[in-house]
């Protein structure tokens, strides 16, 4: 709808402003009425805080009378001693700067001491000189507010306690992991020697690969002098996976060491190994074995060459590549798993080594890794022979590094503990290898 | 990789129990608790038939060895049956053979 015709009407509006007038008196009786009245508080003050006037809601919001506050007290005397203080050092002085204050937070003190929050605006009013004359002030009741900002308050606190407490428990796993690994660590080196010591006019290498993630392996090896020139080695397998695998490996191989010193030929050393096992585990119904290789080395010179006897328990045979290349196996028929019977047969054997030629025991994860497309056949004794003839002849080193990629080719078919150990004679002992590459 | 199947019948010798799959780290103790419940009389034959096993590593072997000694405990008697020839070449290796008693079949000839 629009107004038609060209100038106002001014009976209509006439109409309307008596209507508007009349609606206005019915609901408010006067402008004090809305003054003293009004959903929020008002309250003028002079320029020295002093109230001059102040409206009803407020006065019943503080819960005081009108004749102690007007002309007696000031302003900043309604707030708490917090909004007191927040009043000096910011309201008022942003105030007489700025000349206009919207929605302060400030906390004023009722007549019985409880505390309302509010939201305060005020302006201040000009003289026709520019001269600030009066302080006008509206005051919003803002508890409910407050109580909603205090809930966030609690809710971001809440928060901050549980992600502080989510940070300390995964603090505490953190320890605790750390604290497993490292007493896994400490069973590891009960296990295997952290280092192969230097044996004079021998080369040694060796390579561990363990199935279980904890790195508690079934598989071990071991190399130490029996301090007459001579030295002992082994290398087996136990039965089994995992942290009893492992305890069965610490219990063979400090057997084997104890022994090598009270009795070191190999024979006795396996049949120490033998009887130690059979009564801890198989004389209870829980047979448990290991298969191992016992060796006893002395090392040549003058004109001696280095010799090597062996004794195995059940052990795929010791092999030894010479330096004039091919294989020689050292097979050890008639030995026996250690630990099942209680009167095991050991077999014996014994080699030289030339130099050039290199010694290899292994277990059998790398004979038995699963191979082919489907993983379904095994590498094998055979493979194995062929490719160490194609390596031949290889130092300890070198051979071990060949077999380690070897393994590694395996991926996934390698599911079992593997250890090597190479005992290698250099070809030239008297002369020191280069240390470095000659310049380009 | 195949689960193993453990079949047991009785003969007139003996229980025969079939051991077919993979006898292996996971395995191997079904194989130990079927054995332990087993009832064996004195002087009877227990066979292990070994014709469908596919895998043995050596937990297996354990599982062997655990038959053999509740055999060799009720003064029963333990025989490997139709044993496959990568077992065989373990055994062979471990210097087991001489230790089990091996036959070609289950049947008793």
């Amino acid at each position: 709808m629009s107004r038609t015709g060209e100038g106002p009407e001014p009976s209509r509006d006439g109409d309307r402003d008596h209507t508007h007038v009349a609606f206005s008196a019915l609901l408010e009786d006067s402008a004090e009425e809305l003054y003293e009245s009004a959903p929020c508080g008002y309250l003028s003050t002079l320029m020295d805080g002093t109230i001059a006037k102040i409206n009803t809601t407020l006065l019943n919001w503080l819960g005081l009378d009108r004749e102690d506050v007007v002309g007696r007290r000031r302003f900043v005397d309604l707030l708490t001693v917090g909004g007191k203080l927040y009043h000096e050092t910011h309201f008022a002085p942003l105030l007489r700067m700025q000349g206009e204050l919207r929605g302060i937070a400030l906390e004023m003190r009722t007549a019985r001491g409880a505390r309302l929050a509010v939201l305060v605006s005020s302006t201040v009013k000009f003289g026709s000189e520019g001269d600030p004359l009066l302080i006008r002030t509206s005051v919003f009741d803002a508890s409910d507010r407050r109580a909603y900002e205090e809930e966030l308050l609690r809710r971001r606190k809440e928060a901050e306690q549980a992600r502080a407490e989510a940070e300390a428990a995964h603090r505490q796993a953190e320890a605790d992991r750390q604290r497993l690994a490292d007493a896994l660590a400490v069973l590891q080196r009960s296990l295997l020697p952290e280092t192969l010591p230097r044996l004079p006019g021998v080369e040694t290498a060796v390579h561990y690969h363990t199935a279980s993630p904890d790195r508690l392996g079934g598989d071990f090896y071991d190399l130490f002098p029996l301090g007459d020139g001579r030295w002992a080695f082994f290398l087996g397998d136990v039965c089994g996976k995992g942290p009893e695998a492992a305890s069965l490996t610490s219990l063979t191989r400090h057997t084997l060491r104890t022994s090598a010193h009270h009795d070191p030929a190999p024979v006795a050393a396996l049949t120490t190994l033998n009887t130690v096992l059979h009564e801890r585990y198989s004389a209870s119904g829980d047979p448990r074995y290991c298969t191992v290789v016992y060796g006893v080395l002395e090392p040549g010179g003058e004109g001696r060459p280095t010799t090597v006897q062996l004794a195995s328990g059940g052990h795929p045979p010791a092999l030894v590549l010479r330096a004039g290349g091919g294989v020689d196996l050292l097979p050890t028929p008639g030995g026996l798993l250690v630990g099942v019977l209680p009167n095991a047969p050991v077999a014996t054997t014994r080699t030289t080594l030339a130099p050039g030629d290199t010694l290899l025991l292994y277990t059998d994860g790398l004979t038995e890794a699963r191979t082919g497309p489907t993983r379904a056949s095994l590498y094998g004794e055979d493979a194995l022979y062929a490719f160490l003839a194609a390596q031949a002849p290889a130092t300890a080193q070198e051979l071990v590094t060949a077999l380690t990629g070897l393994l590694k080719g395996f991926g996934e078919g390698l599911d079992d503990d593997a250890a090597l150990l190479a005992l290698g004679v250099p070809d030239t002992p008297a002369h020191p290898l280069p240390v470095s590459d000659p310049p380009r | 990789m195949s689960p193993l199947r453990l079949t047991h019948r009785d003969t007139a010798a003996g229980p025969v129990l079939l051991v077919a799959g993979e006898l292996d780290f996971v395995h191997a103790a079904e194989l130990r608790r079927r054995v332990e419940r087993l009832v064996l009389h004195r002087g009877q034959c227990l066979v292990l038939d070994l014709s469908g096993l596919e895998f043995c590593d050596s937990t297996g072997i354990t599982a062997l060895l655990a038959a053999r000694q509740r055999t060799l405990a009720a003064d029963a008697e333990l025989v490997l049956a139709a044993v496959p020839s990568h077992l065989e070449r373990i055994l062979t290796i471990v210097g087991l053979v001489r230790v089990f008693t091996l036959r070609a079949t289950a049947e008793d000839e």
